[in-house]
């Protein structure tokens, strides 16, 4: 038997293991924990193990409920996993697959003694060897110890040894901090005044930092490894970074396999992945980066992460060898000789997948939502979601990737730099944004040599070489047309197939045949001309499989892609109509697991229920990537062209295009042009819904009310209406996605302002202008109609006033806190909409009450954001039902009372600021959160500050600083002075907090602002570790005024409030934290 | 502006199967026409050390990753093996390669010729621009499989480049198996490659130059024997019979020699390969064709009784007969995948031999320590 005997069933009764999750998503830290805990619980619920998952993202696949598995909504915490264990009583832990959190928790168990006390074990590597490949200078004597080489690196804890020891290593050096995820507190220092900052910011938030000699220019590589406990080990995938050391791996682009290493650097970096894996003693799954010199076979082991990571999941997804679920087995007894490849189901666990493709992963950024933060890369990870592409040559994996990963039709062609001048363009590349490929694009456009963008970038030219040939035939194609052919037609066959074979989209195309027109309807309605023309011509792609054995072996792999540099189809057409779902793409702002969680429940729902199921998505951290998750995976675009060929393929019933949030919404009309069934919602509620005219005038018809707007095309219609409705007024750009450049003008020269960023206002692209309403409350009601009818629907409310972004908004589900007729008139126009829009499928409405006046601000015809949140804690599955609809079913009206749900559920945001140097930690109109948790209470207070702990808030320890803003919020923040003031630890204030609070009796500590004691000196000696900074009012003046205090705050790990609602919230249900943590039993489903 | 950079200006041609089917496609490399058997390698890197690779003897390469060419090839120090880490003897072996996409550059500190010249001055044509996965997928499914590169126009009449080719006539599909390959890899006397401490001799079916760089690594006097020498004047510490191409029992009187003259030494022996396969027939064990072989570095094995699981770099189409290893000799390494026998090894004697390649190249050295076996046990 392959499994340990400790955890074969005692009794007849299954052994439980408790399986850490990661928490909210973050910047450093996303959905690949969602994607590896998941295939984690698939493969120990096979194996007769109970598993009990602790993990408080409720948006997640693995916090679904299911058999032989409970979920705990709870804090990844020492506390809160010890108090789980007590209840449980469980055989073993596992904390790989929950990211730093989940290893940093594990470590404080076994540390404190927890883990010995309640007789549990650590399946897979153990705590010493975690904690040898954590502490850095542990690593590297061990390293040294078998002869591997490691970059010059010190530990220092104090700023003065830093710079001592980077007098020893020689300028430039690298910073880095132990114990740290996504690299938080590395950076680059050339001289001693850059490396003070930069320690001595690090230094507040960890104990020690390590100075490292910079390898700028290096190779960056990387090997996932896999080792059973019988010290069987293989290394599953290798992967380049297509930019230099220097930029963290996170941020960089990635390139798998590696492609510009020989054999012989391959297997002397591979030999010493398996050495460095089987000396730490690693069990399960680890990563291995290195630096590998350009010029010759010297390299550097910069680290190891001796767990689940981002990388093993972007190399399950580029190797289709599934990493973590064959982890899994392996810490729990299996070598990987008894394990069976499962795709090929024939052939041994034990192999090295081989590929017959390259895929190339490219980050997103949305550096753009964060005032103030530097568009730099460097060593601190930035971006928020990825996107993978696969192609038979790397031309085509580039330019798919570069579409999948923007909002932009033309990917890397997008015209970025077209108006920078020669230099500054070199600047950009040798001093990276996320937006430098743009600039080697535009630089072989322009029609630089190889060299000179080498010499500015050290990108190695086997990256440069291709992009220059896609440059090269951008102009060429430019030329052709622009000579003899004035008509695409004149295209041969031939030529046709290599621009597609090189990956250019039909929109590309088109838009080099228009002479790259303003009018993007323009080149879509020739986009499909040119496909008409060349699928005359039989030039179309076709799809492969993913294999992990380059066809060496027969597979029914149902995982695949298309690519033009191909000349059949792996797989034939469905027998039957199956349903195609479209996911999410990159996660981004806006958009994140929750939509993936919602893609995943619809195609498997289409899966499971026998009517076959296709799903469309590109990013490698989701579940819904999992080809498990459907019948058929496509690792596609989700682009009009490549929807249409796979329609074209696989004949299905319809498309699905309201589970995955506002990506795939996006296509409805151009897919429902071009002729596709359309599933669930018709285009045209779509439409009516999304438009904001026809919307209004449906409120209208339908007797709706809603907050006064004006869509304007010239700032005298915009004057016109603040004249009419008065300050303050919410301005909003046309196509705005989690509101990109939405902002509230308080005043005239607010609004001057904020109407100089939206840089293009006309009839083409108005500007929406609404009344804003203060002070009024947010609801929203997520359901699911069909035909008409509303068949369930669920309304939360949120805690912050209208003002906040939903998607940044603390929730509670069942609603506290609303009066009885404004639930019923929001249940009311809830009818109204469904049933004037004709809605079928999955929706969401936003309200804003006043009193009792209830005004609608959106409807989105589509699953949203809070469906995980609602189903979950409703205990009935939303995106289910919806899929039902979808699918024409028929389904009952739900009949479920939400004042019987028995807890309280309450939804908060994940802010990653300590990633955003420079940004300001503050919430607006404009989303910024990158994730969220959900967690349950039998009190709204218990599920507030378990939601609260689980977004990294913690109880104030140290000192609480205070700064409540206006007069009018001074007063209401006295409800809550007595609660702050009988913690029993000091209390400090800003000058007008201070006084206004002594008027009432509260005796505050004064700080200043310029004088000592100043508040920023506070916060960085320590004195204080719990901020409540609250904006006077919306205006730049005050949000940059306090944005020092709240940017300290984030720097030194201070818990940080900055609205008035969620503080109040917060500081009455802190009372309850005794009861909270005193309770014997705790919440799971 | 750097124009004519993205029309490939490659001149057609197109990939004849024995089957009937035939692949369009650009030409690389020679202008010159090919035949031979197709083979495929799902190795992802190490195209110089496979085309140098005499086991490649008589057959077209058809490499399944899409991306062939990346990091150039490594210079050649002329007849100095060990300077001329990657080549793996001097010069092609393949009668020619089908690629997805062929990199027209050379940019790697230690690859400073493209692919396409290398093949052009060894005059070697190729394919690119072929759907090698659909083209695996034939090769696998139809067991043996022969090929001509045809390039549009007149290619030039160029002299056979080894001398099994001259058993074929112009118009014939090369079948390498049909003949028999030695003398065509093989030295033609004895050779002595360095100098040290124990002396093995290396019995030449076309060795891979990693054997030797491993064995004078390891301190060892080398002497190259070629295959149809008089073993018996030969005095060595050790013998390792080598890789080589084609079919163990088309090796003329190689194996009944190998029986007389090196296994009644009772010296240390190890067999690689081909090699293997011929110590095993000495030995009195049968081999078998296996349906498409084990062209990869990803073939999963392990050792008997211990369990020990290494990724091996493996060429071939041959394989000894489970049922047929003589009862002095054991079992020693097993296919993961496929069951098939990997390696046996004498009961008694220090008799070691293996299918798959300890020296790698290309490939993982997860089995190098087979080579430290052997040395030791002299």
């Amino acid at each position: 038997m392959p499994i340990f005997n400790f955890l074969r069933p005692k009794n007849g009764k299954k052994q439980k293991v408790i399986l850490l999750g990661s928490g909210a998503l973050s910047i450093g830290q996303a959905g690949e924990f969602d994607y590896s805990g998941s295939q984690a619980v698939k493969a120990l619920c096979e194996e007769g193990l109970e598993v009990i998952i602790i993990n408080p993202n409720i948006a997640s696949v693995q916090t679904n409920h299911g058999k032989n598995k409970k979920v705990y909504l709870y804090p990844v915490t020492p506390f809160w996993v010890e108090k789980i264990i007590k209840i449980e009583r469980p055989a073993a832990i596992i904390s790989g697959f929950g990211g730093q959190t989940a290893l940093n928790c594990v470590i404080a168990l076994e540390k404190s003694g927890v883990l010995k006390k309640h007789n549990v074990k650590v399946l897979g590597t153990q705590i010493n060897a975690l904690e040898l490949s954590e502490d850095r200078e542990l690593f590297a004597e061990k390293m040294r110890s078998i002869g591997v080489p490691t970059a010059k690196s010190y530990a220092v804890s104090t700023t003065k040894d830093a710079l001592e020891m980077a007098e020893k290593i020689g300028y430039p050096v690298i910073t880095r901090s132990a114990y740290a995820l996504g690299g938080l507190g590395s950076g680059l220092a050339k001289t001693h005044g850059e490396l003070l900052a930069l320690t001595s910011s690090a230094l507040m938030s960890c104990p020690q930092v390590l100075i490292e000699k910079s390898l700028h220019g290096w190779k960056e590589i990387e090997y996932e490894v896999m080792r059973d406990k019988s010290g069987n080990t293989i290394t599953i995938c290798n992967m380049e970074n297509l930019d230099p050391m220097g930029i963290h791996t996170g941020d960089s682009i990635v390139v798998a396999p590696c492609q510009t290493i020989n054999n012989t650097e391959n297997n002397m970096l591979r030999d010493t992945a398996l050495k460095i894996a089987g000396a730490v003693g690693i069990v399960g799954e680890c990563n291995v980066q290195y630096a590998l010199n350009p010029h010759d076979y010297s390299f550097y082991v910069i680290e190891i992460n001796a767990r689940l990571s981002r990388s093993s999941a972007l190399a399950s997804k580029a190797t289709g060898y599934p990493i973590a679920y064959i982890a899994a087995k392996v810490v729990i007894g299996f070598d990987l000789l008894e394990l069976k490849n499962p795709v090929t189901l024939t052939t041994s666990a034990f192999y090295e997948p081989s590929l017959d493709y390259v895929t190339l992963k490219v980050p997103r950024w949305d550096l753009t939502k964060f005032s103030g933060v530097s568009k730099k890369l460097g060593t601190q990870m930035k971006s928020v979601g990825e996107v993978m592409a696969i192609g038979r040559n790397f031309c085509e994996a580039l330019q798919k990737a570069f579409r999948m990963v923007g909002e932009n039709d033309l990917g890397i062609l997008s015209p970025v730099f077209e108006r920078v001048s020669d230099p500054e363009l070199a600047n950009e590349l040798s001093s990276p944004t996320n937006l430098r490929l743009f600039a080697v694009y535009e630089s072989f456009r322009r029609g630089k040599t190889l060299k000179w963008v080498y010499d500015k970038t050290k990108i190695d030219y086997w990256f440069l070489e291709h992009i220059f040939t896609l440059a090269g035939g951008e102009n060429e194609l430019y030329d052709f047309f622009k000579g003899k052919a004035r008509s695409f037609k004149k295209l041969s066959k031939e030529i046709l197939l290599e621009y597609k074979s090189k990956g250019f989209s039909d929109f590309q195309l088109a838009n080099i045949f228009l002479d790259y027109p303003k009018d993007n309807a323009r080149i879509r309605k020739t986009a499909l001309e040119i496909r008409k023309f060349r699928t005359s011509l039989g030039v179309v792609p076709y799809v492969k499989q993913i294999d992990t054995t380059s066809s060496e072996y027969p597979t029914k792999s149902n995982y695949l892609y298309l690519s033009y540099d191909a000349v059949s189809h792996d797989v034939s057409a469905n027998k039957n109509k199956p349903v195609i779902t479209l996911g999410s793409g990159s996660y981004r702002i806006g958009s994140s697991c929750e939509f993936d969680w919602c893609s995943v429940m619809a195609s498997s729902y289409f899966k499971n229920n026998g009517t076959g199921s296709v799903i469309i998505n590109c990013n490698p951290e989701t579940v819904s990537t999992d080809y498990s998750a459907s019948d058929r995976l496509y690792f596609e675009e989700l682009s009009t062209e490549r929807v249409l060929d796979i329609v074209e393929i696989e004949n299905p019933k319809g498309v699905v295009c309201s589970m995955g949030g506002q990506n795939p919404n996006n296509l409805i009309p151009d897919l429902s042009a071009a002729g596709v069934k359309i599933l669930g919602h018709s285009a045209k509620s779509v439409q009516d819904a999304e438009d904001r005219e026809k919307f209004s005038s449906l409120l209208d018809s339908l007797g709706i009310d809603q907050p006064l707007w004006t869509s304007a095309r010239n700032r005298a219609e915009i004057n016109a209406f603040v004249k009419k409705v008065g300050f303050p007024v919410l301005i909003r750009p046309s196509f705005v996605l989690s509101g990109t450049l939405m902002n509230v003008a308080t005043d005239e020269e607010n609004l001057n302002y904020y109407l100089s960023l939206v840089k293009d206002i006309s009839s083409d692209c108005p500007v929406v202008i609404s009344q804003f309403i203060l002070d009024a409350k947010e609801i929203e009601c997520d359901g699911v109609a069909k035909n008409g009818e509303v068949i369930a629907s669920f309304v939360s409310e949120h805690i912050e006033n209208a003002g906040v972004h939903s998607g940044d908004a603390t929730l509670v589900f069942p609603a506290q806190k609303i009066y009885a007729h404004t639930y019923n008139t929001v249940k009311d126009i809830t009818r109204k909409i469904a049933k004037g829009l004709n809605l079928n499928g999955p929706f969401n409405i936003q309200f804003i009450a006043k009193e009792n006046d209830v005004k609608v601000i959106e409807c989105n015809a589509r699953a949203s954001r809070s469906f995980p949140f609602v189903s979950k804690v409703a205990g009935l599955n939303l995106a289910e039902l919806a899929s039902k609809v979808i699918n024409g079913e028929n389904v009952k009206k739900v009949s479920l009372d939400e004042s019987e749900i028995p807890f309280t559920g309450v939804k908060a945001s994940q802010f990653s600021f300590t990633r955003l140097d420079g940004a300001d930690p503050v919430t607006g109109v404009e989303m910024a959160s990158t994730g969220e948790v959900g967690c349950l209470g039998k009190t709204f207070n218990h599920a507030m500050l378990l939601a609260m702990e689980a977004t990294q808030i913690k109880k104030p320890l140290k000192g609480i600083l205070l700064s409540t803003g206006r007069e009018k919020e001074k007063i209401k923040f006295m409800d809550a002075a007595k609660e702050v003031f009988s913690m029993g630890i000091p209390v400090y204030a800003t000058k007008g907090s201070s006084e206004y609070l002594a008027k009432h009796g509260y005796i505050p500590q004064t700080l200043h602002w310029h004088r000592n004691p100043t508040a920023l000196d506070a916060i960085k000696n320590g004195n204080i570790d719990f901020v409540i900074n609250i904006n006077k009012n919306l205006t730049i003046e005050e949000l940059t005024n306090n944005s020092q205090i709240r940017k300290t705050a984030v720097k030194c790990a201070c818990s940080l409030f900055t609205n008035l609602e969620k503080t109040m919230a917060y500081l009455k249900a802190y009372s309850s934290y005794d009861e909270l943590e005193n309770i014997e039993d705790c919440i799971y489903f | 502006m750097n124009k004519k950079r993205f029309f490939k200006t490659h001149r057609k041609a197109i990939l004849k199967l024995s089957n009937g089917q035939s692949f369009k496609g650009r030409l690389i490399g020679a202008d010159t026409s090919v035949s031979g058997e197709m083979v495929f390698n799902t190795g992802m890197l190490g195209y110089t050390e496979a085309m140098t690779d005499p086991s490649y003897l008589g057959q077209i390469l058809v490499f399944s990753f899409c991306l062939i060419g990346n990091y150039g090839i490594p210079a050649f120090q002329d007849g100095d093996f060990f300077m001329s880490l990657g080549h793996e003897s001097a010069g092609i072996k393949t009668q020619g390669i089908i690629v997805s996409d062929i990199f027209d550059g050379a940019y790697h500190h230690d690859g400073t010729q493209k692919l396409e010249d290398w093949m052009c001055s060894q005059n070697v044509p190729g394919i690119t621009g072929i759907d090698t996965r659909k083209l695996v997928q034939i090769i696998r499914e139809s067991g043996t499989l022969f090929g001509k590169i045809v390039p549009e126009g007149n290619p030039k009449e160029t002299p056979d480049k080894f001398e099994f080719l001259s058993n074929f006539k112009k118009d014939e599909y090369v079948n390498p198996s049909k003949s028999l390959l030695l003398p065509s890899v093989s030295v033609k006397k004895p050779q002595v490659i360095s100098k040290g401490r124990k002396k093995i001799a290396v019995v030449d079916c076309g060795v891979k130059w990693n054997i030797l760089r491993m064995l004078s690594d390891r301190n060892c006097a080398v002497e190259l024997v070629p295959w149809d020498w008089d073993f018996s004047k030969i005095n060595a510490d050790a013998w390792l019979i080598s890789n080589g191409p084609g079919d163990p029992k088309n090796t003329a009187d190689l194996s009944d020699r190998v029986k007389k003259y090196i296994i009644t030494q009772n010296k240390p022996i190890l067999g690689i390969c081909l090699g293997h396969q011929i110590l095993s027939l000495a030995a009195g064990a049968k081999t078998i064709k296996l349906n498409h072989g084990h062209r990869s570095h990803n073939q999963p094995v392990f050792s008997l009784p211990d369990k020990r699981a290494f990724m091996t770099s493996q060429n071939h189409r041959y394989a000894v007969e489970r049922s047929s290893i003589p009862k002095d000799f054991r079992l020693w390494f097993e296919n993961a995948n496929d069951g098939s026998v990997e390696g046996i090894r004498h009961k008694t004697k220090p008799f070691l031999s293996v299918q798959f390649h300890p020296e790698a190249s290309s490939g993982p050295n997860d089995t190098a320590w087979i080579m430290d076996e052997f040395i030791n046990s002299i």
